[in-house]
């Protein structure tokens, strides 16, 4: 069972590098042969030499990234990109997520969709595929928003689970709000599921918890990864009678994101310290846990600043106060524990029937995956992807900006003249204010 | 034209050999040539032991008639075809003959091998071949999933509430997803078989046979099964020549009725007229008694009829075939399941308009519609009619007993 990346824009390439970065030396550094077989069968197929290659696709408008990845894999003299999965063109997107939507991704289309089908075909069994990319560039978001509705009509059984990088509040463009608006709106109906990391949050862990001063993209990007390959690497889940699942996009998905109208899910990892100190730090599953769950409930994405006063709703206030309540409500949580002593770990505190909507019951909202296996360095490590509340603040405010420039007409000839129309724009705007009033109810 | 028809036979027997392959493909022993198809669409001949027993044996194998059944009825096919006919909703006049005929003059009551063959052609029509495929083919395919029977408890009245809404969307998804997985893992499954199936290749034959008898016999069933599969697939593209062919079986059987006790072709046009002498006073007040059932049976086999094309009066053929005396007023009674159903009517209007002349029920059909008062009125007459008719066969009947009994008395037993 292998998942096929398909990594889109600068963003999605760089994060993609580094993910393949870290599941790679996590493989091949654990003795484990199971574990490493499997993860390796997931994301690399292997040469006649033996090298392993990733099952990855590689598109972006303009060369540069893509060479910059591409050299980088094959120093680390672990793994390397394929020679021929790469498609780069002479001139990006401007940012503008018209130009890659209506004009890059439809002219691009058949060459991206072979070099995908080279390698799905190289696969033995397609687990599904995983697209990455940020939503506030022209790129990763138009052309990216475009390749995953064509690939969707191309694999119509397979599970499509999106990686998305929100951006940071203050900006790095000036229309990254539309840009997200229209990626998301247009996501929504194709993808199974949408995994978000915003950069702010990823930002504060690099600064606070792995104390970086001068933090660069690699190291928002190597944060990400290693939440990302938390959840990506070989588990067991309950009904996989000790053999690591064969397929981790469809399982994720189906403990996570069965409904048509929430999709959206948000991770937080704990511990992330720097990794002087790792060898220093001793850790209990129940600490980890408890720390985890409050997270959760508070949603505070970090361990330094969880709010301790929040608490469950009794049954009572749960219906008094729908909104304004700092509690965050989840509609499904699947954690991920890996490490020594896995088996022992009660994570009962997380099937409370508070944490939950009112329509689903803990055990079809909770689910646990386990691994022996230290993962990345880490001697017990526990992740939690939830499909909560957790981003309708961000969400909220990326809308409320795009709407503002919206109701002024700011850009908006950028993007008319490349196809899409004030209706469009409408249209997105329209579904996200669902998504939103559907996460409300929870 | 001679040609062509010519051709026309040699592509039915093509069919009918498709037909046979499956029925043995699907496990059923002693199926009939299909030359022997051909002869009995003439009527009487040696074949009908052998559709008999085909017929017993579809009937037994797909469990329309149980085992104990069978058992009861011992060795005797006639009687077990013509109860696992009536329990698929088939009706024939032979079957009643035999019924009411008892144990006496067995031989003077024979059907002929073309009422056999569409006593066949019925089950075939009815989905007894694809039941029987199935049953074939869960016996065959040992890795196939028979679901758990879930025991779901669901409200007996659903409430239509948003949070109920959601928690459906939800299921719908989770299952939508578990669907997506099952296929998949279908897909790994063929890739390991395949492996598994070149891996075997490339063992001599001998160790292979030695070390994997297991191997051996799924392989064997996998060859049953897409046998089974395949000649399924042919017969489902040439069927509708089959159903042609049934069809002139079927005119073949209206126009020139076979009485087996006689000479098959000597009543040719002669479908008004009452073929079986003195007998058929008897016959009608059998008929009579059953009539309510005997309704039911003609109206399926009418759709049957209509369904498959061909044989358009079989209503007017048979009715006046077998219940030649019937009063008028009877006669109309068989235009009534047509009522309740607008598209038999006009079906049927059609039928007797393109065929005047055919039988007492041609007199019936004068008007396009029936009005619902006048349909009552007759309705009423009709029970009033038969009432008196069931009174009076209650009374003859206590009579014979009567009769009987007070025979009975007259004897005296004398213990040995």
């Amino acid at each position: 069972m292998s998942v096929v990346t398909v990594q889109l824009g600068q963003c999605g390439n760089q994060v993609g590098h580094e993910l393949f970065d870290v599941i790679c030396s996590d493989a091949l550094e654990d003795q484990r042969k199971g574990y490493s077989t499997a993860s390796c069968e997931r994301f690399f197929h292997q040469t006649a030499h033996g090298e392993l290659v990733a099952r990855a696709v590689l598109v972006d408008m303009e060369p540069k990234v893509i060479n910059q990845t591409i050299c980088r894999s094959a120093k680390s003299g672990r793994w390397r990109y394929g020679e021929t999965s790469h498609f780069s063109q002479k001139q990006g997107c401007g940012n503008n997520w018209a130009h890659g939507f209506c004009v890059h991704g439809p002219r691009h289309r058949d060459v991206v969709e072979e070099l995908v089908r080279r390698e799905v075909e190289r696969c033995d069994r397609l687990a599904g595929l995983m697209a990455m990319m940020s939503v506030a560039g022209g790129t990763g978001s138009g052309v990216g928003a475009y390749i995953t509705r064509y690939l969707r009509d191309v694999y119509p059984k397979s599970f499509i689970l999106n990686h998305l990088t929100w951006p940071y509040g203050t900006g790095e463009v000036i229309v990254q709000n539309y840009n997200s608006v229209l990626t998301l709106a247009h996501l929504y109906h194709h993808s199974d599921a949408i995994l978000v990391h915003e950069n702010d949050t990823v930002h504060r862990i690099c600064s606070q918890l792995l104390n970086i001063k001068h933090i660069s993209f690699t190291d928002v990007n190597r944060v990400i990864a290693h939440q990302l390959g938390s959840i990506l690497q070989p588990a067991l889940t309950t009904d996989s009678n000790g053999i690591y699942s064969r397929n981790p996009l469809g399982e994720l998905v189906g403990s996570l994101a069965c409904h048509p109208e929430y999709k959206l899910l948000s991770v937080s990892t704990i511990p992330q310290m720097p990794s002087s100190s790792i060898a220093y730090s001793t850790f209990s599953w129940p600490g980890l846990l408890k720390h985890l769950r409050q997270m959760l409930i508070s949603n505070s994405k970090m361990e330094e600043c969880i709010d301790w006063q929040v608490q469950l709703p009794s049954a009572s206030e749960r219906t008094r106060t729908l909104l304004g309540s700092s509690f965050n409500t989840s509609l499904a949580n699947l954690l991920i524990l890996r490490g020594k002593d896995v088996y022992s770990a009660e994570t009962g505190s997380f099937e409370d029937p508070a944490l939950y909507s009112s329509w689903l019951s803990p055990e079809e909202a909770f689910n646990v995956w386990k691994s022996p296996v230290i993962f990345n360095k880490y001697e017990k490590s526990a992740t939690l992807v939830s499909n909560s509340k957790a981003l309708l603040r961000p969400l909220d405010n990326m809308l409320g900006k795009a709407w503002n420039m919206f109701a002024s007409r700011a850009y908006i000839h950028q993007y008319v003249k490349f196809g899409i129309s004030e209706e469009d724009f409408l249209d997105s705007f329209t579904f996200l204010e669902q998504v939103i009033s559907s996460y409300n109810q929870l | 034209m001679q040609q062509s028809k010519a051709a026309v036979s040699v592509e039915v027997k093509q069919v009918i050999a498709s037909l046979c392959k499956m029925l043995s493909a699907v496990g059923l022993e002693e199926v009939p040539a299909p030359e022997t198809f051909r002869r009995a669409k003439f009527g009487a001949g040696p074949e009908e032991d052998q559709f008999w027993k085909l017929l017993s044996n579809i009937l037994q194998t797909a469990g329309i008639v149980s085992c104990e059944a069978q058992a009861q009825f011992g060795g005797e096919h006639c009687k077990l075809v013509a109860a696992g006919l009536w329990q698929t909703g088939y009706y024939a006049d032979w079957m009643f003959i035999k019924e009411g005929g008892g144990g006496g003059g067995g031989e003077e009551r024979r059907c002929s091998s073309r009422e056999l063959l569409l006593a066949l052609g019925w089950l075939i029509a009815e989905g007894t071949l694809e039941k029987l495929v199935s049953q074939r083919v869960k016996k065959l395919d040992r890795t196939l999933f028979t679901p758990m029977p879930v025991n779901s408890q669901f409200p007996t009245r659903p409430q239509i509430d948003s949070s109920s809404l959601r928690k459906l969307q939800w299921l719908v998804g989770s299952l939508r997803h578990q669907n997506r997985i099952l296929l998949s893992m279908q897909e790994e499954r063929t890739h390991l078989l395949h492996a598994v199936f070149l891996a075997s290749l490339s063992y001599p034959e001998s160790s292979f046979e030695q070390t994997s008898a297991v191997l051996k016999e799924d392989c064997v069933c996998m060859r049953g099964l897409c046998e089974l599969l395949e000649s399924y697939l042919n017969w489902k593209q040439v069927e509708k020549v089959f159903w042609t062919w049934m069809g002139s079986v079927l005119d073949c059987h209206l126009t020139d009725p076979v009485v087996v006790e006689k000479a098959p072709h000597t009543l040719r046009g002669s479908a008004k007229v009452c073929h079986h002498g003195n007998r058929g006073l008897e016959k009608m007040e059998n008929m009579l008694q059953r009539l309510p059932t005997r309704q039911k049976g003609q109206g399926r086999y009418r759709a049957f009829a209509e369904d498959r094309g061909g044989a358009e009066a079989l209503q007017a053929g048979s009715d006046t075939s077998s219940l030649p005396h019937l009063l008028p007023s009877l006669s109309t009674l068989h235009t009534f399941p047509q009522v309740y159903r607008a598209r038999l009517q006009t079906i049927v209007l059609v039928k007797h308009s393109s065929r005047p002349t055919d039988g007492p029920c041609g007199g019936a059909e004068t008007t396009d519609e029936l009005p619902a008062s006048q349909a009552t009125q007759l309705l009423l007459q009709m029970e009033a009619l038969l009432l008196q008719r069931r009174d009076t066969q209650r009374l003859a009947n206590r009579m014979q007993m009567q009769e009987v009994v007070s025979r009975q008395e007259d004897l005296v037993l004398i213990p040995p």
